[in-house]
């Protein structure tokens, strides 16, 4: 298999050095892998494709790039999970590797996260290093094996840091237990782990689909390395704003989680200028991608 | 011009709302190119006598009455519920009702409630059901409010064939008999803002089993942003005169149209 193009600064950059993009407009747009007439690169931060034992994955997978496409999103940062979990390594390497093939097949649209368990060790930290160093994917994905603060977690973010990328954290705060994640991490977890490890570069995934966003919002404020996900299918009026206001523009990162007009329509509905905008739906997460570090 | 029938005003219990009064509304509306919008009162979800929110809204809205189509909120396990519909109906001129039976503690099938539909269709009024306020993971460390569940409405609608029922804030409809052709009475609408328009596209999958006469255009606001519903019309894979239906027409036709 060929593995998926390696990013490099220099064409991140390049696709972000554009202006406003359709969805600061208003309305649909026909979007491509790359940004036209002057648009801002538009990246989705938290957006899957399907695990393969689901008979009609192709499709579903297809269906999500059109959704894109429609909607005016040029990039789609993917995880594929395992049905099951916790998942075991074979099952996180197979959900890598069939990332890697759908980041080929959907080039310039799809960039991949490394999505491992990190009770699986070493295992886990290979994991990550293959996928990033040999397949180009962009960060790491964890999701609710392990709170973030586990000390089995460590590795885990020592990798990612030593890499210089992202680790996109499955996240939410509810006020009774969340059916069947007894370890989600939360905002405050988030915040404790950032404290820990001040250069590693976290994403608190999906405000909107995480419980109560003004409690996570809130435990966020004083994590600097912190990133905040808009994603999610909750749309409550004013979360966007006082995620700005809180954490500040450059903390926020578009995504939508497969809650697609959702994701696009929060951020549009949102009263921050255009520039505010720009930085969420793309500019920041480019620039996050771009501390990466070089093998 | 849309007509929204999924909107609200006053306070909500557990987190503040901007754009709840009447003036806040209309600007939020006007930037949005919504014409008229079917409200409530927020603050009677949580009044234990919500009579009170009614009272408010018919104040809040009196000058307004051309784009802000008032609807009681009614619990029929509360005293007096049969003189509130009356002054709602015949001395506010409310246009509709808003049922909320999980959080007024009653069931749909209860007897109250069943005494309040048939007295809604004597009066030939709209029930809209809102299927959640919130969504259930964020709700307050003092209440556990659950979703309504589609096989209570099944239920109502096919008991009261004559009324007409617009149920709100549902997701998921798509596979149930109300979103099923031919199961149940053509007696309910179904407002699309929790529906996706998109991947799965549920809007489309209603509007090919039920037809282009059954959905509903509505935001949720001001407790949801309007542009998510408002680009679901934008992107949904539909004819203009079906979106025209969705946006406006199915709308006026249960609450009357001034133009």
């Amino acid at each position: 298999m060929e593995p998926a193009k390696k990013l490099s600064r220099r064409s991140l950059l390049k696709t972000s050095a554009v202006a406003a993009g359709a969805i600061l407009a208003g309305g649909p747009a026909a979007a491509g892998p790359k940004p036209s007439g002057g648009a801002a690169i538009v990246i989705d931060c938290h957006a899957h494709l399907h695990h393969h034992g689901n008979a009609k994955y192709a499709e579903k997978d297809r269906q999500l790039i059109e959704a894109a496409d429609k909607l005016g999103i040029h990039r789609l940062c993917c995880s594929i999970l395992t049905p099951a979990r916790p998942a075991t390594a074979d099952g996180f390497r197979a959900c890598n590797r069939w990332l890697a093939e759908a980041a080929a097949r959907f080039s310039d649209r799809v960039w991949g996260y490394c999505y491992v368990n990190p009770e699986c060790g070493r295992e886990a930290v290979d994991e990550i290093r293959r996928c990033v160093d040999e397949r180009g994917f962009i960060g790491v994905k964890l999701y609710n094996e392990r709170v973030c603060t586990d000390p089995v977690v460590a590795p885990v973010v020592e990798t990612a840091i030593e890499l210089g990328v992202p680790i996109l954290h499955h996240a939410g705060h509810a006020h009774y237990p969340l059916p069947g994640q007894p370890n989600i991490s939360d905002g405050g977890h988030l915040a404790e782990l950032g404290r820990r490890y001040p250069e590693a570069r976290l994403i608190c995934a999906h405000v909107g689909g995480g419980g109560d966003w003004e409690w996570t919002i809130k435990a966020l404020r004083h994590a600097s390395n912190v990133y905040l996900d808009t994603s999610g299918s909750v749309t409550d009026e004013g979360m966007i704003e006082m995620a700005a206001e809180i954490l500040g523009v450059d903390r926020l990162l578009f995504g939508c989680d497969m809650s697609m007009t959702a994701g696009v329509g929060k951020i549009r509905a949102a009263r921050l200028d255009a520039e505010s905008k720009r930085n969420i739906l793309g500019g920041n997460m480019n620039r996050l991608l771009a501390t990466r570090n070089k093998s | 011009m849309i007509f929204d029938v999924n909107a609200y005003l006053g306070h909500f219990a557990f987190r503040q709302l901007r754009h709840n009064t009447p003036e806040g509304l209309l600007r939020l509306m006007d930037s949005k190119g919504i014409e008229r919008a079917a409200v409530s009162s927020a603050s009677a979800i949580t009044y234990r006598n919500c009579q009170s929110g009614n009272e408010e809204l018919f104040a809040a809205v009196k000058p307004h009455r051309d784009r802000l189509i008032p609807l009681a909120v009614i619990n029929p396990f509360y005293a007096g519920w049969r003189d509130d519909l009356e002054i709602c109906h015949q001395q506010f001129g409310m246009q509709g009702l808003r049922l909320y039976p999980k959080w007024h503690n009653y069931a749909l099938a209860d007897p109250c409630a069943e005494e309040l539909i048939s007295a809604a269709v004597e009066r030939n009024l709209p029930v809209s059901i809102p299927f959640r306020v919130e969504d259930y993971r964020q709700r307050s460390w003092l209440v556990d409010v659950p979703d309504i569940r589609p096989a209570e409405v099944v239920d109502l609608v096919k008991k009261h064939p004559k009324g007409r029922f617009l149920l709100l804030n549902a997701a998921g409809l798509s596979g149930t008999p109300l979103g099923r052709p031919g199961e149940l009475p053509a007696n309910y609408v179904i407002e699309i803002s929790r529906a996706s328009a998109v991947l799965g596209n549920e809007i489309g999958q209603l509007l090919a089993a039920l037809g282009p006469d059954r959905l509903v255009f509505g935001s949720g606001m001001p407790f949801t942003y309007p542009d998510p519903a408002l680009l679901k019309l934008e992107v949904l894979d539909a004819p203009e005169q079906v979106k025209e239906q969705v946006r406006r027409g199915n709308a006026a036709g249960l609450f009357g149209d001034p133009t």
